[in-house]
Parts: structure tokens; sequence; C-alpha cells
């Protein structure tokens, strides 16, 4: 990833993104009972045997590692879903609406439960298309900015991942073109300070004059 | 009797002349095709029907002669088996060979397909009757028994038995889901002895209500489908052994071939010959047409014909009026018959012009004219619908019915299915078997005992949901064919039914933990069979045939044998009680089971209750158990569960109702259920029952009376109002029972009240949703339940801000009677701060002088002094009612101290609330003594004082703060 191969240009690390995603809520079947766990970020439980409960992932992965439960994958988690997101993907210009985390949640879970996925590798390659698909959009797309003058990227359902990977690029890409705008609006204040408007009103007529 | 001859081809040549060899034909279920072979002939020719003139198609896989010939029910799928040890399977009609199935050490003799195509028998002069799985090519069992070789198989239509004949004429039903033998029938056919030349065969009439087998006197004999007694023969001109028959599709018709080259045609009904063919050899095989009027023949020459209107055409066509297995597809082949019967009538079909069409003149025993012959028609179609209800009446209700084979259909669907038949018995937490998958013996919230057949064993494994704290069980193997199983804590119980003399129904205790070695124990049961089973604290019952509940120590004494008065149904334990459910009487014939329920208490001997079980009409039931809290619930298959109380003298409340959900698409299996949650498996129609594998999740599904709908348009409110008040009644009820056994109630007290503050809150929630939708009347019953007195004044405040004037009025009298009738309770209740009197009255006069609203705000501070909660009507008519109680002086100076304490600060309200828990547990219980006239003393009044005591003290300190 590019923000793991240079961690000083991007906000965020792979790994810190995938600390942040851990967050996200999942649904495990525990095989164990257990009273529920109060945390800071909320009361989690209570655990009864071969009962869906929603936990936080970090949690599900703790239990999962000790042997407590198993995860079950997310409702897009499965090769339906994800076989109608890519072929939509492919097929529009748009970003098809995946977790903000999906890509640390399909990994964290690839690592972790990998019994528990069913159809793991035709999930993990639908997965590794869908990214590659979206990726090389945000490449094209990017191309925009490097064409005609931008000031803001407006891009729905990019998901935290990708919005990593590009945002040093369009962020630096875009603070050099207000940089350079914004330089000959200096440039211009500094010769007619505070009578912009007139001259605006002026430039029309004395063109009319010259004609 | 004309005798009539007809020609016949020759479709398989012998090697060498003379010798004769059993050749076998059939017919593919469109007609287009004819399949011969013979024991002579390594090849099996595939003959079109309609156009003769072309070659037949060979198929040579063999190496040796073809003994055997089976097609698929679908005719998709074409079996042979052979002189040289193989069985093989085609594509059908194309006649691709696809695979040997299976393999013998000696020659075949006889393969069948059952109904659905998913299994094949064959067998021969080995020694085992081989179930081969025509998916996966495995072996779904072995059945030994016979001593002679397998000349002949049949498959049950139902898939439920599969009948075998041996050269020694032995017949032997087996129960194909166990693999066990049902019946031996010794010696009831023709011996053969070892000579190959002619076999013995067998054939269930269509509907599967007889089996046909050849008889010694010439004849053929009817046995029963489930008792195999003999019903009746078919005896006639036969003057040899009869070496082949065959039932015509509708089963009204039969066609034997005997020994002495004759062919006859039966009515079975009548039990009369109608017709019959002479020919210059044996008959070896016969195959009617599947739709029409024909009879396709083969001698031991290997000559094959077809005989055309076999049955004579003044009768009904054999083809009609099949019996509706499916009936869908009986449907199909009524107007497929109707569209075939002219050609038939025509008397002589295409192919019988081109081929065979030398016959003689038929001769009829009843001629008719041709005039007659719609008038027959009719005469018949009433005959048909008259004699619909007497198939019906000789069906008879069978035990053992569990499932056919396919798996399609579970034992939990048959039962719905059965009609107006009795409910037969079944474990809850179990599925039907299903040929080469695990399946659940029992599973519970605790965990699930599965199964899988193999071999003629079994392999049971033990898990359990709580893989941390529940014991490690090793798996089983199960040599007995266990068909129940039960599980708890301590150890699991499992049980057979009875399959013939040799396999008794046994009962074995498995414990999972005991500090004895060999402490499992068996139990086998002569000529009665285990029915259903159960599992409690340290005891073990099982309910058998013989209608005998047999209770069972956990080391395996003998303890109780009971009597039941009915069939058992199902029965479940939880510690000391079992549950067990008999029917009381044949079903109605609305389709409603007669079902009686009756708990035992093994640790007391006592039967605590007893009565009719509530089912859902036309539905019967799919599941009993106990709740987390013990109480007694059932479930039935229209998916409406239902809960056992004690409220108005022991009744069930409907508490969940699957149709009330709206999801057509799902099937709820349950597993159990607490006391506000539904424990259970999803399964997605047409699913009733889960998989064993992968784990099925269980999900909580809320408790919830089917309410109607109600013109409030607060329909979860009024679910909430209507739970919260079971669950107090259930509360209160164990309360009693706890105060009643001297046990400590204070956690229940606790319950008891924060259900009274809910149940409170959900009323005010009412009251305001019936101020708003005018139903004022309503709003005054609902003030009148509200138990605490701060929830009637918070409804007094709710009216008031909703400009209700004439509601406020009425609702602060309500509070007033509550008061007055609260003040006389204490009169007569000195240990309940008697001497607040003076206050109370006090008080009662101030609520009397301001009737206008705002007398909530004033009397809110002056409410606490003297009393913290308000009885619910009935308990202080109760207490109006008992006055046994004296006067405590000690008491009287506490609560004086109380009083004075109250005085000195009016704006206790709030810091009383604690103690307000205690006084009203207080209140609870003293009703419950009072309930239980039998206690001489008040065991509480001195706990309740001292309890008060130190609330108030409590409350005495946060005030001094």
């Amino acid at each position: 990833m590019a923000g793991a191969s240079e961690p000083q240009a991007s906000a965020f690390s792979a790994a810190e993104l995938e600390f942040l995603a851990e967050d996200e809520m999942i649904e495990i079947v525990p095989n164990l009972r257990m009273d529920p766990l109060n945390f800071i970020s909320g009361d989690f439980g209570p655990f009864r045997p071969q009962i869906a409960t929603q936990v936080p992932l970090w949690l599900a992965v703790a239990l999962k590692k000790r042997g407590k439960c198993t995860i079950r994958a997310p409702e897009w988690m499965s090769v339906d879903k994800l076989a109608q997101v890519l072929e939509a993907e492919r097929d529009s210009e748009k970003f098809q609406h995946l977790p903000f985390h999906y890509v640390e949640i399909a990994r964290l879970l690839f690592d972790y439960a990998r019994e528990d996925i069913p159809d793991i590798y035709m999930v993990r390659s639908l997965i590794e298309d869908i990214k590659d698909v979206r990726f090389h959009k945000i490449g094209t797309g990017l191309e925009i900015i490097s064409r005609e003058r931008t000031y803001a990227l407006r891009l729905k359902n990019l998901s935290a991942m990708e919005a990593n990977i590009v945002r040093p690029f369009v962020t630096r890409a875009l603070e050099t073109f207000y940089k350079l705008s914004s330089s000959e609006m200096i440039q211009e204040s500094d010769h007619i300070p505070n009578r912009q408007p007139q001259a605006t009103n002026r430039g029309p007529r004395r063109q009319l004059k010259d004609r | 009797m004309k005798i009539r001859t007809m020609k016949l081809r020759e479709a398989h040549k012998r090697d060498d002349e003379g010798e004769s060899s059993v050749c076998s034909i059939l017919w593919a279920s469109n007609g287009d095709y004819i399949v011969t072979a013979s024991s002579s002939d390594n090849s099996i020719c595939i003959h079109t029907v309609g156009s003769p003139s072309n070659m037949p198609k060979f198929l040579r896989n063999h190496r040796e002669g073809v003994t055997a010939l089976a097609l698929s029910p679908n005719s998709t799928c074409l079996a042979s088996g052979s002189l040289d040890h193989s069985v093989k399977l085609y594509k059908f009609p194309g006649g691709d060979f696809e695979t040997n199935i299976t393999r013998f050490t000696l020659p075949i003799r006889a393969v069948a397909f059952n109904k659905s195509g998913t299994i094949l028998a064959a067998a021969g002069d080995d020694e085992g009757i081989k179930l081969v799985n025509t998916i996966d090519g495995t072996i779904a069992r072995v059945l030994k028994g016979h001593k002679g070789s397998v000349t002949s198989l049949a498959f049950d239509p139902k898939s439920e038995y599969l009948a075998s004949l041996d050269s020694d004429g032995t017949v032997i039903y087996w129960e194909l889901q166990s693999g066990s033998t049902v019946h031996v029938l010794k010696a009831i056919a023709p011996n053969n002895g070892i000579g190959f030349s002619v076999l013995n065969v067998l054939a269930w009439s269509p509907d599967g209500e007889m089996l046909a087998v050849p008889g010694l006197k010439n004849d053929v004999v009817m046995y029963d489908r489930d008792t195999a007694e003999k019903l009746f023969s078919l005896r006639g001109d036969h003057t040899q052994p009869i070496c082949f028959l065959s039932w015509s599709p509708n089963g009204k018709y039969m066609a034997t071939s005997g020994l002495d080259r004759q062919i006859l045609i039966w009515d079975v009904d009548k039990k009369q010959d109608i017709d019959r063919q002479k020919f210059t050899e044996c008959i070896s095989c016969m195959a009617w047409k599947p739709h029409g009027n024909a009879l396709a023949v083969i001698d031991f020459m290997g000559k094959y014909g077809v005989w055309e209107s076999a049955v004579p055409l003044t009768m009904k066509s054999p083809t009609e009026d099949i019996p509706g297995l499916h009936s869908k597809n009986s449907n199909g082949f009524l107007l497929f018959d109707e569209e075939e019967e002219p050609s038939a009538s025509g008397n002589l079909s295409d192919l019988n012009e081109d081929s065979h069409g030398e016959f003689e003149p038929p001769s009829r025993k009843r001629l008719r004219k041709r005039s007659n012959y719609d008038d027959d028609w009719e005469e018949d179609c009433n005959d048909e619908l008259e004699s619909i209800p007497k198939v019906g009446s000789r069906k008879k209700a069978s035990y053992g019915h569990k499932d056919n084979l396919s798996g399609k259909s579970g034992s939990r669907h048959m039962i719905v299915t059965a009609g107006s038949k009795m409910q037969e018995a079944f474990q809850p937490g179990a599925t039907p078997a299903q040929p080469g998958k695990r399946h659940f013996l029992c599973y519970n919230m605790l965990g699930s005992i599965t199964t899988m057949e193999h071999d003629g064993y079994s392999h049971i494994e033990i898990d359990f949901h709580d893989t941390s704290s529940g014991p490690r069980v090793p798996a089983m193997t199960d040599y007995f064919g266990f068909t129940m199983a039960s599980l708890n804590e301590s150890g699991s119980v499992f049980a057979n039914p009875c399959k013939g003399e040799k396999n008794m129904s046994t009962l074995m205790y498995r414990p999972f933990s005991s500090w004895a070695n060999n402490s499992e124990w068996s139990m086998r049961l002569e000529g009665e069979e285990v029915r259903a089973i159960a599992l409690g604290s340290a005891w073990v019952a099982a309910v058998t045939s013989l209608n005998f509940l047999r209770i069972f120590t956990e080391g395996g004494l003998q303890r109780y044998v009971l009597s039941l008065d009915g069939p058992v149904v199902t029965a479940a334990g939880y510690k000391d009680e079992l549950a067990v459910v008999t029917h009381s009487s044949p079903s109605l014939p609305t389709d409603e089971q007669m079902l009686e329920f009756r708990v035992f208490n093994i640790a007391y001997g006592t039967q605590p209750l007893r009565g009719r079980l509530p089912l859902t009409p036309g539905s019967c039931l799919t599941w009993l158990g106990f709740s987390e809290e013990g109480h007694l619930s059932s479930f039935d298959s229209k998916g409406v569960l239902r809960v056992f109380t004690s409220q108005y003298g022991g009744s069930w409340l409907p508490l969940f109702s699957a149709s009330k959900l709206k999801k057509p698409d799902e099937n709820y299996w349950v597993a159990g259920l607490s006391a506000s949650k539904l424990f259970c498996i999803v399964c997605k129609s047409p699913e009733s029952f889960p998989q064993s594998t992968p784990k099925p999740v269980l999900t909580l599904l809320d408790l919830s009376f089917p309410l109607a709908c109600s013109d409030l348009g607060a329909d979860s409110l009024e679910n909430e109002f209507m739970m919260n008040n079971m669950h107090l009644s259930l509360v209160q009820r164990s309360i009693e029972e706890r105060a009643a056994s001297g046990h400590d109630t204070t956690s229940l007290d606790d319950e008891a009240f924060n259900l009274e503050t809910s149940l409170d809150r959900c009323i005010l929630r009412l009251i305001a949703s019936c101020c708003n939708g005018d139903k004022l009347v309503r709003a005054t019953e609902l003030v009148k339940l509200l138990s605490l007195e701060k929830s009637v004044r918070g409804a007094i405040k709710l009216v008031t801000a909703l400009k209700l004037p004439s509601l406020a009025e009425r609702f602060s009298s309500i509070l007033e009677e509550k008061l007055l009738s609260e003040t006389s309770g204490n009169t007569v209740l000195p240990d309940r701060k008697s001497n607040c009197n003076g206050s109370i009255q006090h008080d009662v006069a101030s609520v009397k002088l301001f009737t206008a609203p705002e007398i909530s705000q004033k009397s809110e501070g002056v409410v606490p002094s003297p009393t913290h909660t308000l009885p619910s009507t009935s308990l202080s008519s109760k207490q109006n009612g008992e006055e046994p109680c004296k006067d405590r002086h000690g008491n009287n100076i506490q609560c004086q101290t109380t009083t004075l304490g109250k005085a000195t600060d009016l704006k206790t309200a709030v810091k009383l609330k604690a103690d307000e828990v205690h006084s009203l547990g207080e209140t609870k219980a003293m009703k419950v003594d009072q309930l239980h006239f039998s206690r001489p003393s008040n065991p509480f009044a001195k706990s309740a004082s001292n309890q008060e005591s130190s609330s108030l003290f409590d409350s005495l300190k946060k005030m001094k703060k």
C-alpha cells in the first residue's frame, strides 16, 4: 500500500487504519456463556452459546483467537453481494456503496476467521477485484485534476483505505492549485486594493470604448 | 372361454437352444420405449414402440447375461444387473453407459429403484441386499438376512419399506430408515431351489397397501403393508406356479404369468380373473404400459410382444385413477388418460396394426355393446368416487411412519400431511433421518446429539453449545440404531425402537461424569417398544408402546412403572418435573388432535398438573419443553407457542404466533424459550427443520400475545402491558411458592417491584394514547390498574396537561378510593404503620378538599408520609378480609419515630424511593403470607419491621446529609 510504503506522506498508516476499523461492529456466535462486558465504547453481550450478538471487530477477533466464538461474515461479504457490487462497479462511473472500512474488515476476517467465511477463495478474489477496479477508477478520475483547474474533489462512497491512498497526492495537488490561483489573486489585490469590483466594472466599458 | 394367440418377435437370441433364460422387459414412463434383456444375452435392447422397423438400440456393456433391469421413476436412468456380478447405470433413453455403480461377488438377480430414484437396491446370490445411493454411488446400507439368493426386490411406493423375496420363497420386509427387518415370512412363495430358470417375484400395489407374492397353491397372495398379514389370494385358472406378476398402474388389475404358459388378467378388487392369453412359451416378464391399456411381455425364449387392450375395453382402463401418491402427477395422468382413451377404444393402435395385428377377436367374460360404453364410463366414475373412501379406510394408522428416505419431507412435515390420523410419537428437538447426512436426535438449549448412519451402524456425537463449561463427550459408535435421545447437564439417554424379533428395543443411559467406573447402563424391553424418552435431575423416563411410563434412577435402578391411559406423543423433563403428552382419544374428523398432558414431580412422586393440551385446529404438536424458568411450553405445527401458567386455575397462554410475524417464507424450529424470548432456528421454507451442519444459529424472537388489532393503534404498548402483567403474575406466584417453602424472596421482590414500575410506566403510556384516542373509559380502567401511588399522581398530571379536567377529577377520586381502602387496610394491619392513620386521614381530607387538578401538586409533599405504596385493590380487599394480626407494641414505637422523622421533612419523597422498594416487598410478603392460611404466625412481621426500621434509618441518614 502506498500508505505503508511512505508513512510520512499519508495521514494514517495501514496498521492505523486497521486499528480504526476494529471499532466496526460485527456479528459473532459465541460458544460460551458470559455476562455483558462493560467498556467505554459501550456494553456488549450478554453472550450465550449459539446465539448471535453484535460486538466490535477487535473483540470478535480477540474471542476468535481464543476459540470462543465463530464470526459471521457480514452480509456484504457474501459471494452474491460482492459479485453484484463488482459488476456495478465495472458498469458505472460512481463508486458502489461498501462499508467505509471494507478493505480492513475483509483483511482482518481473512486473517483470523478463515473457516467462518463461506466460499472464502471466491470472496477473497472478488474483494481483490473490486479493490482493483476502484483503485483504477480513482486513478483515472484523478486525471481530471491535472486537466483542468480544480479546487475540490467530491468522491462519494470512497472507503478509508482508498481515501488514505489518494489523500497525500490530492491534497498536495489541490494545495498547489490553490497557491497558484491565490497568488494571482494576491497580485491583483496588490495592484488595486479594495477596488476590484470597480476594475471589473470598468473593464467591459473600456473594451467598448476601444472598439 | 376362447384362447387367443399372440405373435412375439425375437429380441434376444439364445446361445444354446432349448435352455430357457430369464428375460426382463420394461416400459419407459412415457410409453415410447421398451427395454428388454435376457440372462443368456449380454446386451440390453431399447426398442422404440412407435417405429418397430427401426433397429433397436443395443447396449453391450455387460460381459455376461443381463438378469435384471430397472428404470428410475422419471425414466432418465436405467440400471442393469448381470451374471457378471456388476450393476451398471445408463442414461435413458440415450443408453450411454454411466457407471458401474456397484459390484458383487456373485451374479445379480434383482435391481430396483426407489420412488424418488435416489436409491438403487441390488441383490442376487450374494448374502446381502445393497442399497446404493445413485447420486454418488455410496452404499447406504447392506441388508443381510436372506438365506437363499434374492430374486426380487420391491420398494414400497411410500418409500418406507423394501420387500425382498429369495429363491427359497422367503419374503422379508425391511424398514428403509433403520435397515432392520420388520417381518420375515418364511417359505410363503414357491421354492425354486438352485435353478435360476424361473424367478420368484413380488410387487407392491401402486398405493403401497398390499404386497403381492406368488403363493404355494398356484395363486397370488396379498399381504398387508404394515402387519404382513395375509389379506386374500387370487386363485383361478393357473395350473402351475406363478412365475411373474405385475400390477396395473392404477392397482385395479394384475397380470400374472404362470409356468402353465398363460397370462391371466385379474380384477384385484373382485378377486376374479377377467381375461387370459395363452402362449407357446412361459412368459418370463411383463410390463404394463404406463399410459394406456397394453401389456408388454417377454417369454423365456427371449421373444417379446405387446398385448394391446389387455384389460377388456368395456372395463376401466388400467391406468385410470392412479393412486394419488403425488397429487400433482395423478392429475396430469388423468388428463392424459382421457386423451388416450379414444385410441384404446378404437381397439387397434398404430403399433398393433404394424406389428402384431393378428389377434383373434377378443372374447370377454362380459360382452357389452359399444353404445353402452358411455354409460359404463359414468358408472365407473361413480364407482371410483365411492371406492376412494374405502381405500382410505383400509389405510391403517401406522407407527414408524417416519419419513421417506428421500428426506424431502421430514417427520414433522409428515405429521402435518397425515391428515386426520393420530399424530405419532416424536422426540422434541429431533430432526428426521436423512440418508448420508448427519441429523439431530436431540437439540436443546444445552447442546445437541447428532447421528449419522454408516454401513449398518451409526456414529453418534454429543456437542455442547457452551464449549468452555460443558463436559467433553467422546463420539460413540451405535450398534443399536438409536432413533431417540435426550440430553441434559449430567448425562444422555438413548433408545431405539424394536426391529424384528432379534433386535429388541433398548434404552441406554450415559452419564457424562461419574465417580464410579462403568456407570452407563442399558435396559432391554421385551415385547414393548420405547416411544419417547425424557431426562431430568437424577432420573430417566421412558414411555413405551404398552403405555407404560418407566422411571429409572440415574444409576439404573427401576424406580417406578406407571400405566398411562393413552398412546404417548412426547415427553420432556426439567429438573424434578416430567411432562408427558398422550392421546386422549382419536383425532377429530376436523383434523384436531386430542392430546392430554400431565406433569409428574419425580422427587415427590406427585402429579401436580394434568389437563388437555390445546393445539391450533388442524395442527399437531411439534415441540414440548420447559422454559428456562421451568414453565411447561408447547409449540404446534401452525407455529403457535403456548406456555402453561397458573392463571385462571391453570391455563395455556399463546405467547407466540408465527403467523403474526407475517414472514411466510420462514419456518421456526423451536429449541427453547426464556421469560420474554423464544429461541428458535429460522428455516427458510420449504425446509421445516435445520441441518446439523453448519451448526445452526439460534435466533431470538420476542414473545407476544396474538392480540387483536385494537382501535387504539398502540399494539406494541398493549402487548407490553399484557406481557408485563403475565410476568408479574408469574413472579408473584414464584414468590408465593418460595415463601410457602420458607425461602428468601428478597431478590424476587426486587424483580416484582421492577416489573411493577415498568408495568406502571407502560400503563401511563397507554393512558396517554387512550386520551389521545379519546378512549376515556379505557383510560380510567387503566388508572385503576396502576400499582404505585406516584404513578396515579403522574396520570393525573398527564390528563391535566392534556386538558381533560373531567378525567383528572375521576382519577383523583380513584386515588382517593385507593388511599381510603389502604387506610382501612392499615387499620387492621398494625404492623404496617397503624399510627399513621391520623396523618393519612388528614391527607385524605385534603384530597377531598382539593378535587381540582392542582391537588396533585399540593398533596405531593404529603404523600410519602403516610404510605409509599398503593396496594392494588385486590390486595387491599384481601387485607380487609383478613384481620388476624394483633397489635405489636414494638412496632408502634418504631412507627412513631418514622412519623416524627417524616414530619420534620416533607421533601423526602425522592429519598424514600429506596424505602419504597423494601416496603413494597413487605406488602408482597404479607400478601403471600395471608394467602397461606395454614401458617399460624406471621414469620415476616419481625423481619419486615426490621427491614423497615433499617431502611427508615437509611432515609433519615440521607436527610441529615
